[in-house]
Parts: structure tokens; C-alpha cells; sequence
């Protein structure tokens, strides 16, 4: 077995009982804290017999180590739950919500990488410069304003006042095209959210990669390179970029959590039918079997794209060589 | 075409009773009021003939989930479903009983004994036809057992439900039971095919709750994307004769308010059921968007926002502290600030909505600092010179020189009441503390720990006392149950009134028995009503022939774009 796999493997390995703690520790704080899922059902309106009635369906009338023996035993058996609220089974609750989260997010990490990457550069070149000054201005801007009224002015400005894109949902309201008009219609509507929900990462991206421009185009290499007579774009892109991208990947792969964070917002400003808002609502109905699927998928993500990270820093940077010691 | 006259007495019913309620108000208050009205009648112009076809959009604020109005009180599986499902009766402006499945029905016994003749022309979506075993089902299998407010009140009082005949249904109780034809509308008690769920494990996992609601209502069932949107198509079959004109109605969830208002102005839906207040007034002037006013929305009817005093603590044992505080409040500033005017101040415990029951002439507090401050004065609590916050001297209960502090509890959503009232109390010497806790934590510490002076709730009344009131005020309804006797209170007068106004069959009847109760209430005022908020529902000019609650778009119709 190679050495490569065997990392691999050890690392999945070691995933395990990382969700496990996760899991343990987000049953514990949804069921200690205060909130019934029957208060959901009930509204204001159920009488003590209704409240019995229902935490007894629920199993909530269990003592707290018997529902989480109960729990575990369900996991461990492949079953998640059922939703007090949909009357389905949690994961499939979950999973339905999924694939709009990934296109959110994922068209977010791929814009907000190469955006975020060719800003840094650029500012990186003639750092003190106009074009530096104005990159590394704006960047911050967007870093520091929350994504939620990001989000509000961008409607404003381009939905209301432009209208160049619409202002709610993942499709058009009834639409039911298939094919290239679907996925035009689709794009349409993921334009802005996936635009706000980059911003930040944009900034956070820009900034590193222009500090380890900067840093790299300083270095003795570069210098060397220059000194030969290499082309300047090729100095920048052979010789400073691909070591400056280093710190980079790690920063992205470290920052899907963070994306999906602000995912949650971003899907209830554009009312984008992600998990993000099934989560918000999940936490206030007090709904555990939801909110753990959530937390499962959420924490596999996050460790694996951590792994992910890790792997190709290995295969960028030769001289990280990966090992299972 | 009775759909239509009655649409059109609706109207008018709801234009005078706006124009009734401006009367009482302040001049601020008769201005809007009397915009409404203008408003209202505007609707029945002749150029707005309704006419077939088209499609609506609409609004809902989260995911319903379920899709059975039957199996849950939740206002957003109401609001989501109410176009699909029918009750026996519909409640109009007035919250009268009006027919719906049942035709026609006599109360005998005194009450005890409610007998609907069913209409014989309904079919269900799936093409089953209607019947009387369907709604002894709806009510034995699924409304008794999961509608809680409809568990929680018919429930203990029947005693069974007989079908004599296909098309006739009785409601036996045990003694006289008053309030059954305003619990038998839609929101209250949606009537679901038994053909459909028999034999079902779990009514609410069941395909027929989930995704494939079959219903009788004016509209079916076509496709549901969580989280996303609902596409309801028109029911060719539909007992109300021409009914309804739209093709289509297609409703996208929409979570946050200011996208919901961003979502009406760029068109791409065309009906809000509940706009925030603060974007009201600039919807209003919008030429392309019309405003219609209630105090009625999905599972919420009624709802004054509603102060609670903890008569557990020593400091709130004295009335004349708590009517101090209520002298205290000027609730017309609270209305302008809080509400942006849009609400109303209360005259009575019970809602002005509840017209029969709501008497103007009760001697509630009204705003008097000076009155406030006696009062505590002579209550043992004094300001001493240079002292914002008066201290007790010689209060039962309370050690001297305890300061005058009491928390007031609020859903962050609410947290704006607590910040006037703060203000407005500190006028009289009474240091509040407002503590914004988000509703599971509210519920905790309000009836669980009781661990709070005062709150504020909006306190859903409901179309009859005996839905929503009851549970306030009535001495067996104190405990840890959420939203029941907040206040803690015990007054046996008050319970028997309420039992002889829950067996007391006709209006004038009860409404005596009404008004002791609330003669009772404002003397010893273990609550404070401080709003009647006015929902504000939105649609576009493109659309019209709306009422703003449960069948609200059975008689609408649009424009093709």
C-alpha cells in the first residue's frame, strides 16, 4: 500500500470518531436547552393532555440518557430519525434540501478562489499602488460588512433598481423547463447569492494571496529568475504564484465551514431552499433528528475538505511529503 | 354567483364594521379607518369584473412541511393549505358561521346536540365523493388527536359524533356546548378524506399529509418543493358554482421579511399576507400595490398584545400597583411608535374583533401619570427626594426600602414594548428591565420557572373566549403547559362564568355573561391589554377579489401579465 493511501485512510479513520464527538455534543446542547418541538405543533394552544399526548409519540417523555441510548442505537442502524415537524425521516429531509446548499456554495468557492487569487496578484505586483490601494480597500470593505446586509443592497441595487435578477428562489416561480432553459433559468437566479456569498470569501482570498505575493516576489527565486532574463508573466505565474497559492489552499479548504455559515444567511436573504434554512428553522422547532442530520453532513463536509486541503498541498509543494506516521 | 354576493356582503359588512370602529377611535385612528374603507369598496368596481383564468403568486413566510390542515395548528401548514381544504362552516368578517360543506344545521338540546346537513354535490380532488363518514373521520382520527386547539377545547366537552345519514352529521355533547360553530372553519377544523388516510399508521406520515394532499377546496394539489414552492391548479369541480377563477395559484416560501416586501415590489409575487409594519406605509403609496387590512391571519385570530402580571410576586399582590402600572402606559404613544399606527388601543379584555362580545363602555385604565403616581404613593411606595426609583415603606410582603423593580419579559420580536414601556414606567418611578429571550427560553422561564414579573404575549384570542381566553384566566389553567395562566390567576366568579358562557347557547345570552367576566378582569386587572395590531395584507393592482383569511383567494382573480 502506498504511502498516499494509507494517509488517506488514516485520516478517514480519524473522522470517525471526530463526528461522533460532533454529534454527542449537538444532542446534548439541543436537548439540555430550553424548547419543546411540541410547541411547534401546539402553537399556543395545547392543553397539558396534547403536550403528554405528543412528547410520549416523540419518546420526549424518556429520561435524557435513555433517548440518547435510543439515538445512538438509531445511528448506528442507519436511522436518523423522524422529523417532528415533516412527518418524513430527517435525512431525507435534509438530503432533499442539499444540492442547493453545494450549488450555492460550491459556485461561491470557485468564483470567490479565482477572483479572490487574481486580485490578490494584481494588487500583489505594484503593491502600494492605485490598483493595490483600491483592491485592498474594497476587500476589506466586503470582509467587514455582514453578508446579510450585503446581501439586502445587492437587491436593492441590481434586482429592484436594475433589474437585471430576480429576487427570490432557485428557479423561476412554476417554471418547469428542462434542459438548456432550466439551467439558464437556475443560473439566472444563483447569480446574486452565489456573487454575496463570495464577497467575503473574495476578501479573505485577495488578502492572503497578495501578502504571499508580495512575500514571494521578494524572495531570493524570483530574483534569480528576474536576474536570468525570465518574462516577467512567467516570473509572476512560475515562480511567485505557485508558491504563494500554498497558504491560499490551506485558507480555502479551511474556510467551507465558514462558507456554508454564511450560506445560511445568504439562503434566507435570497429564500434559497438550502439546508441553511431548514437548520434555522430546525433549531428553533427544537427539531434534534433535523438538526443532527444537518450537523452529520455539515461536519463530513468540513473534515473532508479538510483532507482534500491537505492532499493537494502535498502534490503542490514537493517538499511536503504526506506520511501516516 | 352566491359566492359573489356573498363575497360582496363581505365587503360591505367589513367596510361599515371599520367605519363602526373608527367611531371609537382616536382622529388618527378614524383617518386610516376611513381610508380602508374607500379602499375596501374600491374592490367592487364595475371595471374589475372577475373573469376566468390567470395565475396568482403568492407569499408564504416559511415551509409548511406538512401539507394537513387537519393534523396540526402550525400557521404556516394553515396558510399553505387553506386554498386546498374546506371546513363545515366558513367564518365571515364578523367571525358569524356561514355555510361551507354543511349547508344549513340546528342546535337542539340547549346546545348539547349540533345537527349539519351536508351538501350532497362535493367531491373530493380524487373524484370520491363527500360524505358525512368524512368528517366524523376528520374529527375522531385526526383533529381530536393533533389539531391542539381543537383537542384542547371540542375535545373534552363531546361525547361522540353520529352520521345518521350520508349527507347529515351530529355532534353530541355532554352538557351544552356554545362555541362549536366558530371552531368549525377551516383553520379550526379542516374536514380530510377518510378514504384517503384509513388504515394509516401515523396520520402525519402518511403520503396524504406530506405529498399528496387531497382536499375539497377551490384549488388541487399539482407539486410541493420544500422550502421552495407549492403550485396549486383550479378545481374544475368545485361546489361553489363558477368558482374560482384563477387557473393557477403558485406560492414560493419566502423566509425573510424584507425579501418577502423586495419580492412584491419587483413583481414577483403578487399577495403578502402579513406585511411588516414598518414597510406598510410605503406600500400603501405605492400605485401599483393595495392594502388590506385584519385581525385575522392563518391560526392567529384576535391577538391583543397582551401584558402579564406574575401574581406570585409580592410586589404585583396589590391592585392598585398593577393599576398604576397600567395608568402608566400610554398606550397611544405605544400604537405610533411600536405599531406605526397601525392598531388599535383596547377598550376591553376581550378583542374588538369579537364584536358581540367586546363592550366599549368598561372603565379600563387609561393613560394618567399623575393617578399612576397617587396610587403608588398610597400603595407604601415612595420616591424619596432626588430618587429616580421609589423604595417600599410599609408594604406587605416586601422589606423596606426595596426598590421598585420588575423585569418584563418579550420575544426578541416584541423587544421594542419593552424598551417604550421602560420608558414610560420610569416616568412613575418604576425601574423595568426588559429581557429579550427568544420563545423557547420565554416559554421556559414564563411557565415553567414562572420566574418573571411581567411579560408581554400576543395573546391569541381567538374567534370565541372558549378557543383562546379560557386558557389565560381560568384557575385550572395554571401550570408549566405553554401559553396557558400566565398571570397565575384564581377567581372562582370568573371561573363559573366562564363554564355558563360555555353552555350558554345565543349571542346576547353570553355576551352578558361576557361582560361580568370582563367587568371582573378590569378590576383586578391581572392583565394588561396594550395593542389590537392591525395585519396589513398586500397584493398587487394586477390581482383583486381578495378576503384577507381563509378561503382569501377562492374569488380572486388576475390579470394575464
Amino acid at each position: 500500500m502506498s504511502g498516499d493511501l494509507r494517509y488517506v485512510l488514516r485520516r478517514l479513520a480519524q473522522l470517525l470518531p471526530a463526528v461522533a464527538g460532533i454529534l454527542l455534543i449537538t444532542f446534548l446542547i439541543v436537548e439540555l436547552s430550553p424548547g419543546d418541538p411540541v410547541t411547534s405543533l401546539a402553537g399556543q394552544s395545547g392543553d397539558a393532555e396534547y403536550y403528554a399526548r405528543m412528547r410520549e409519540r416523540f419518546g420526549l417523555d424518556q429520561p435524557l440518557h435513555v433517548r440518547l441510548r435510543t439515538y445512538v442505537a438509531n445511528v448506528l442502524r442507519g436511522d436518523l430519525g423522524t422529523s417532528y415537524i415533516h412527518g418524513r425521516p430527517a435525512l431525507e429531509v435534509v438530503l432533499g434540501r442539499l444540492p442547493a446548499t453545494l450549488l450555492l456554495a460550491g459556485t461561491s468557492l470557485v468564483i470567490s478562489s479565482f477572483v479572490g487569487v487574481a486580485l490578490g496578484v494584481a494588487a500583489a505586483i505594484r503593491s502600494g499602488g492605485l490598483v493595490d490601494t483600491a483592491i485592498t480597500t474594497v476587500s476589506l470593505g466586503f470582509y467587514a460588512a455582514p453578508v446579510f446586509w450585503v446581501g439586502l443592497m445587492a437587491m436593492i441595487v441590481f434586482s429592484l433598481r436594475l433589474d437585471l435578477f430576480p429576487v427570490t428562489g432557485m428557479s423561476s416561480l412554476g417554471a418547469s423547463e428542462g434542459g438548456l432553459a432550466g439551467v439558464l433559468d437556475i443560473a439566472h437566479h444563483l447569480a446574486l447569492p452565489a456573487l454575496v456569498l463570495a464577497s467575503q470569501e473574495i476578501a479573505a482570498i485577495a488578502r492572503l494571496t497578495r501578502s504571499g505575493m508580495i512575500e514571494q516576489l521578494r524572495s531570493d527565486h524570483v530574483r534569480t529568475a528576474v536576474a536570468k532574463g525570465a518574462r516577467r508573466l512567467r516570473v509572476v505565474t512560475h515562480h511567485g504564484l505557485r508558491l504563494a497559492l500554498l497558504p491560499v489552499i490551506t485558507i480555502v479548504g479551511a474556510r467551507v465551514g465558514h462558507l456554508l455559515a454564511g450560506a445560511i444567511v445568504v439562503e434566507f436573504v435570497f429564500s434559497w431552499p438550502g439546508i441553511g434554512r431548514l437548520m434555522v428553522t430546525a433549531v428553533g422547532d427544537g427539531n434534534t433528528p433535523v438538526l443532527l442530520s444537518i450537523v452529520l453532513l455539515v461536519a463530513v463536509s468540513v473534515i473532508l475538505a479538510n483532507l482534500i486541503t491537505d492532499l493537494a498541498y502535498g502534490w503542490l509543494d514537493p517538499r511536503i511529503r504526506l506520511r501516516a506516521r | 354567483m352566491v359566492q359573489l354576493q356573498r363575497f360582496a356582503a363581505l365587503l360591505l359588512v367589513g367596510a361599515m364594521g371599520f367605519a363602526l370602529t373608527a367611531c371609537d377611535t382616536d382622529d388618527e385612528g378614524s383617518d386610516e379607518q376611513v381610508d380602508e374603507e374607500v379602499d375596501t369598496t374600491q374592490e367592487d368596481d364595475e371595471d374589475d369584473e372577475p373573469r376566468h383564468g390567470g395565475t396568482l403568486r403568492v407569499a408564504l413566510s416559511s415551509d409548511p412541511g406538512l401539507l394537513n390542515p387537519a393534523a396540526t395548528t402550525s400557521g404556516a401548514v394553515h396558510f399553505a393549505t387553506h386554498l386546498m381544504f374546506n371546513g363545515l362552516v366558513d367564518l365571515d368578517e364578523n367571525l358569524e358561521p356561514v355555510p361551507e360543506l354543511a349547508e344549513e344545521w340546528d342546535v337542539e338540546e340547549d346546545g348539547a346536540l349540533y345537527r349539519f346537513h351536508l351538501r350532497d354535490d362535493v367531491v373530493w380532488h380524487d373524484g370520491e365523493p363527500f360524505t358525512s363518514e368524512d368528517v366524523r373521520f376528520s374529527f375522531e382520527e385526526v383533529l381530536l388527536d393533533l389539531h391542539s386547539r381543537t383537542a384542547a377545547s371540542v375535545g373534552g366537552a363531546l361525547d361522540r359524533i353520529e352520521t345518521p345519514d350520508d349527507h347529515t352529521v351530529e355532534f353530541h355533547f355532554d352538557e351544552p356546548y356554545a362555541p362549536l360553530l366558530q371552531q368549525l372553519d377551516v383553520g379550526e377544523a379542516a374536514i380530510v378524506p377518510q378514504h384517503v388516510f384509513e388504515g394509516a399508521d401515523s396520520i402525519e406520515e402518511h403520503p396524504g399529509s406530506t405529498e399528496e394532499p387531497v382536499g375539497t377546496g377551490p384549488f388541487r394539489f399539482v407539486s410541493y418543493e420544500p422550502d421552495s414552492e407549492i403550485i396549486l391548479e383550479r378545481n374544475p369541480d368545485y361546489f361553489e358554482e363558477d368558482l374560482p377563477y384563477l387557473d393557477e395559484v403558485l406560492m414560493r416560501i419566502i423566509p425573510e421579511d424584507a425579501s418577502q416586501v423586495a419580492a412584491l415590489e419587483a413583481g414577483e409575487i403578487d399577495y403578502l399576507a402579513r406585511v411588516p409594519n414598518a414597510d406598510r406605509d410605503r406600500l400603501a403609496d405605492d400605485p401599483n400595490i393595495e392594502i388590506l387590512e385584519t385581525f385575522r391571519g392563518a391560526g392567529a385570530v384576535n391577538c391583543p398584545m397582551t401584558m402579564t402580571f406574575n401574581l406570585d410576586r409580592p410586589t404585583l399582590q396589590d391592585v392598585d400597583v398593577r393599576r398604576a402600572i397600567a395608568y402608566a402606559i400610554d398606550r397611544e404613544a405605544v400604537v405610533d411608535q411600536v405599531l406605526f399606527g397601525h392598531g388599535l388601543v383596547p377598550e376591553a379584555p376581550l378583542h374588538s374583533g369579537m364584536t358581540w362580545a367586546h363592550p366599549g363602555d368598561l372603565d379600563l385604565p387609561g393613560y394618567d401619570p399623575d393617578q399612576a403616581a397617587q396610587l403608588l404613593e398610597d400603595a407604601g411606595w415612595v420616591l424619596e427626594d432626588g430618587e429616580d426609583v421609589r423604595v417600599a415603606q410599609g408594604v406587605d410582603g416586601v422589606d423596606d426600602g426595596t426598590a421598585l423593580e420588575i423585569s418584563f419579559l418579550a420575544f426578541p420580536t416584541f423587544s421594542e414594548y419593552g424598551e417604550l414601556l421602560r420608558s414610560q414606567l420610569a416616568e412613575v418611578g418604576i425601574d423595568v428591565t426588559v429581557e429579550a429571550l427568544e420563545p423557547p427560553a420565554f416559554i421556559e422561564r414564563v411557565f415553567t420557572e414562572r420566574d418573571f414579573d411581567t411579560n408581554i404575549i400576543s395573546f391569541c384570542q381567538g374567534p370565541d373566549p372558549e378557543v383562546g381566553v379560557r386558557r389565560q384566566i381560568a384557575s385550572d389553567q395554571i401550570g408549566d403547559t405553554p401559553f396557558s395562566n400566565a398571570a397565575g390567576y384564581e377567581n372562582e366568579r370568573v371561573d363559573e362564568l366562564l363554564d355558563e358562557g360555555l353552555s350558554t347557547v345565543g349571542t346576547d345570552e353570553r355576551a352578558e355573561i361576557y361582560r361580568e367576566m370582563q367587568e371582573i378582569l378590569v378590576d383586578e386587572l391581572p392583565y394588561y391589554w396594550i395593542t389590537e395590531p392591525i395585519f396589513s395584507v398586500a397584493h398587487t393592482d394586477r390581482c383583486e377579489g381578495f378576503v384577507p383569511f381563509n378561503q382569501y383567494a377562492e374569488a380572486a382573480f388576475c390579470d394575464e401579465e
